[in-house]
């Protein structure tokens, strides 16, 4: 753009710019190095050129869908179900590190409680990836030009999605609860959700169909997957009616069923597995 | 055809520039003619919904050492966007028969 002048607001556009197309961008760039705009106009122009196209884009139906459908309702979702399982990971760790030895693993019911918990925590992140990575599938899929825009979306929607769970006079200012309330479900979501779900939108984007075994026996393992953990959505996920002393976790009195939400966290399975399988039966009969 | 006041605005400095159409010389012909600030954002969706009416035809030209090695989108008007405009053009003489500022 202005290749001599390394400033701040310079880099700004090019950044900015980066948002539009590559060839209108070459062409915007080009004008606006040619006219010698200031940089604060060339930001304006470059802005107000991405907001007249990303107005156009969702003039279409399916980032809306996508949105709607996908974006909002699983970013919910994942985001109640990070922070519940961040958290109760957060306390085990803070638990086995202060009481970890190893000749306790002798005895067979610690043995036991080691092993209830490396296999519940792993199918938890098995669930979180699954989800986070199928679900960015079809946002790919459905969202492809306005993916920064959808993808930004639900990092909002995961992040502040339980905001106000937590009441603050409960709040404990020790480092040991800030990092099991705080940093662990951050990490969990940093990592098992929103990492998944960038590389599912990114690998949905690019639209070629998945291979038909890979896609039924990873469809059938979150099936099972969220078999499992779908009970740990009940009372601790859906509007708590009654939070428990940290405010999040909450008694098992709660009636509301949890069963619904497995459709909704598994739609986008769904779809992945449909549309595989319809694309290798046309291919089959295009060979035929 | 129907066209827009900007949109005749574009063919009519199109038209008027020829072979060295392209988007930043339009704007510039736009600003001193009608003493306005025309945003590349107008500019450019504005080319796009023209080229989609087939009113022109744009390509991208060879890159310059003055953008900084990058291209420019250039523009040609079509035979339908020459009558789009002239139509435009005679619905505005018509409907300004008479009145005070066009007997100025």
């Amino acid at each position: 753009m202005r290749p001599h002048t390394g400033s701040f607001s310079w880099w700004l556009v090019d950044r900015v710019s980066c948002l539009l197309d590559e060839s209108e961008r070459e062409v915007v760039c080009g004008d606006l190095a040619e006219c010698g705009s200031r940089p604060g106009r060339a930001l304006r122009e470059v802005l107000g050129l991405l907001v007249r196209r990303q107005a156009a884009l969702w003039l279409d139906w399916q980032p809306w869908f996508a949105v709607l459908s996908a974006v909002v309702p699983i970013g919910l979702l994942l985001s109640h179900a990070s922070r519940s399982w961040g958290v109760i990971l957060g306390i085990d760790l803070a638990n086995y590190w202060v009481l970890w030895d190893f000749s306790y693993l002798a005895y067979p019911g610690y043995r036991n409680d080691v092993i209830h918990l490396v296999v519940w925590t792993g199918t938890c992140w098995v669930a979180l990836v699954g989800w986070s990575w199928m679900c960015g599938f079809v946002v790919g899929q459905f969202s492809r030009r306005t993916l920064w825009l959808t993808l930004s979306m639900f990092a909002l929607v995961v992040f502040v999605g339980t905001w106000g769970k937590v009441p603050m006079r409960q709040w404990n200012p020790s480092l040991q609860y800030h990092l099991v309330v705080v940093v662990a479900p951050r990490m969990v979501r940093a990592f098992l959700v929103i990492l998944p779900m960038v590389l599912g939108a990114y690998r949905g984007r690019r639209g070629s169909t998945l291979s038909l075994l890979p896609t039924a026996l990873g469809v059938l393992l979150m099936a099972g997957a969220t078999i499992v953990v779908s009970q740990a959505f009940e009372n601790s996920v859906f509007f708590p009616r009654d939070p428990g002393p940290d405010g999040f976790v909450i008694s098992e009195d709660d009636p509301r069923p949890w069963w619904p939400l497995s459709f909704v966290m598994m739609w986008p399975a769904a779809y992945i597995l449909a549309t595989t399988v319809v694309h290798r039966w046309r291919e089959k009969r295009v060979l035929a | 055809m129907q066209l827009g006041e900007f949109e005749y605005l574009m063919l009519t400095a199109a038209a008027r520039l020829g072979d060295e159409a392209y988007g930043l010389a339009i704007r510039q012909e736009i600003e001193v003619a009608t003493g306005r600030q025309c945003s590349l954002g107008a500019l450019y969706t504005t080319l796009d919904r023209l080229e989609l009416k087939g009113l022109i035809k744009t390509w991208m030209g060879d890159p310059t050492p003055q953008r900084g090695g990058r291209p420019k989108r250039m523009v040609r008007v079509t035979a339908k966007g020459e009558q789009a405009a002239a139509a435009f053009y005679a619905a505005v003489m018509r409907v300004s028969r008479g009145v005070t500022w066009a007997t100025k």
